[in-house]
């Protein structure tokens, strides 16, 4: 599908979906409370049949207080792309799993958790993945510290 | 070498002169021992393409210097070749390979993360600044990742470290041929005075005599 045809695709499915600029691929906002539901759509719309979640991960941005998801999207019947961002508060980042739309995420969302802390609603097994279980903290939120990190010298 | 290492030095110690002999059994078992390195295929990251790949493939082909024989398995293998970043999680499992292999045991780190952790060393949470707070390491190549050509001129310092360091009257013991030929009381003004001397008198490079001019 052409990406104007799909970004207006998207829009008749969630309203509250605006547009992102400076990107080279469509690229939509979504507000939070509208994920399962529309992640499911997407997935299950013929005309879209995005049965492939390339990546998830997470951007801190940590000076405007707020944490955005990203999820990348790919069709393999119609080899269209789409990147879905969803922002957070950092202090409470509560999200529903997307898991059981793909099951991959379960690994991605398990990986965003130990990386920044990110919690999601009726994922089967949120527990961190890469870091050891008694790790303190989440390392790529920007203001993470811990003493074993060396300073870089001014 | 069980019989050489084990029971010769007994029987040869008391007689006088016997040391003789054993010094030139020493050559004959560390020219036996650097010239049959088994490395083991430890790659963490990036370097691993350039040292257990590339290196032993046929272009440039480890097996010239006698250690393309990589073994999957730290009981088979003497020579550990660090080629990567180590991460904090993977630190407990490199000493433990490292105290698989059986003695005598040698280690190369190769490219920056190995020698001090590299673009990792500042604001990192997991990187190992440098595999030498984990195990002991003989020698060091440098480079991001270091060229095939680097890392044998790597392993040949391994090959003089062995067969000048190295006795078997003293086994585990090993000196740096650098170090070991450095006398007493050489003050860092001598050094860089000599270093100065030689690098000007080697300014001038003849074609014709290079061949034999670069040895030494």
């Amino acid at each position: 599908m052409e990406a104007n045809e799909l970004i207006s695709t998207v829009q008749s499915l969630e309203p509250a979906a605006t547009l992102r600029d400076k990107v080279d691929r469509p690229a939509m906002s979504v507000p939070k409370e509208s994920v399962p539901a529309l992640m499911r759509r997407l997935r299950d719309e013929p005309a879209l049949s995005f049965d492939m979640l390339c990546a998830h991960t997470a951007i801190d941005w940590h000076n405007e207080n707020r944490i955005e998801l990203v999820y990348q999207l790919y069709s393999t019947k119609h080899r269209h792309y789409l990147a879905v961002f969803v922002s957070l508060l950092r202090d409470m980042p509560v999200v529903t799993s997307v898991s059981d739309v793909w099951r991959i995420a379960e690994w991605q969302e398990r990986e965003v958790y130990d990386m920044f802390g990110v919690l999601y609603r009726s994922h089967p097994d949120l527990r961190r993945i890469l870091l050891d279980d008694d790790w303190k903290g989440f390392p790529l939120r920007k203001d993470y510290k811990d003493e074993f990190m060396l300073e870089a010298p001014k | 070498m069980g019989l050489i290492t084990e029971k010769l030095p007994g029987i040869i110690e008391p007689v006088p002169g016997g040391s003789v002999l054993l010094s030139s059994m020493d050559a004959v078992i560390n020219w036996a021992r650097s010239n049959s390195l088994w490395p083991l295929t430890f790659g963490t990251s990036c370097c691993a393409i350039e040292v257990m790949m590339a290196s032993g493939a046929a272009r440039h082909d480890l097996a010239r210097f006698g250690a393309e024989v990589t073994r999957p398995s730290p009981r088979q293998a003497d020579l550990l070749v660090i080629a990567g970043t180590i991460v904090r999680k993977m630190a407990p499992r490199l000493k433990l390979l490292y105290e698989q292999m059986a003695e005598p045991r040698y280690v190369i780190a190769t490219g920056s993360c190995a020698i001090s952790g590299g673009p990792f060393i500042y604001n990192n949470y997991s990187t190992v600044r440098g595999a030498d707070e984990i195990i002991p390491v003989d020698v060091y190549v440098p480079g991001c990742p270091p060229r095939p050509e680097g890392f044998f001129y790597g392993i040949l310092q391994l090959q003089r470290l062995i067969r000048e360091g190295e006795s078997i009257r003293r086994p585990g013991e090993r000196r740096k041929p650098v170090l070991a030929a450095l006398p007493a009381g050489i003050t860092l003004d001598q050094i860089q005075a000599e270093l100065r001397e030689l690098l000007e008198s080697k300014a001038q490079v003849k074609l014709g005599a290079s061949a034999t001019a670069g040895r030494g």
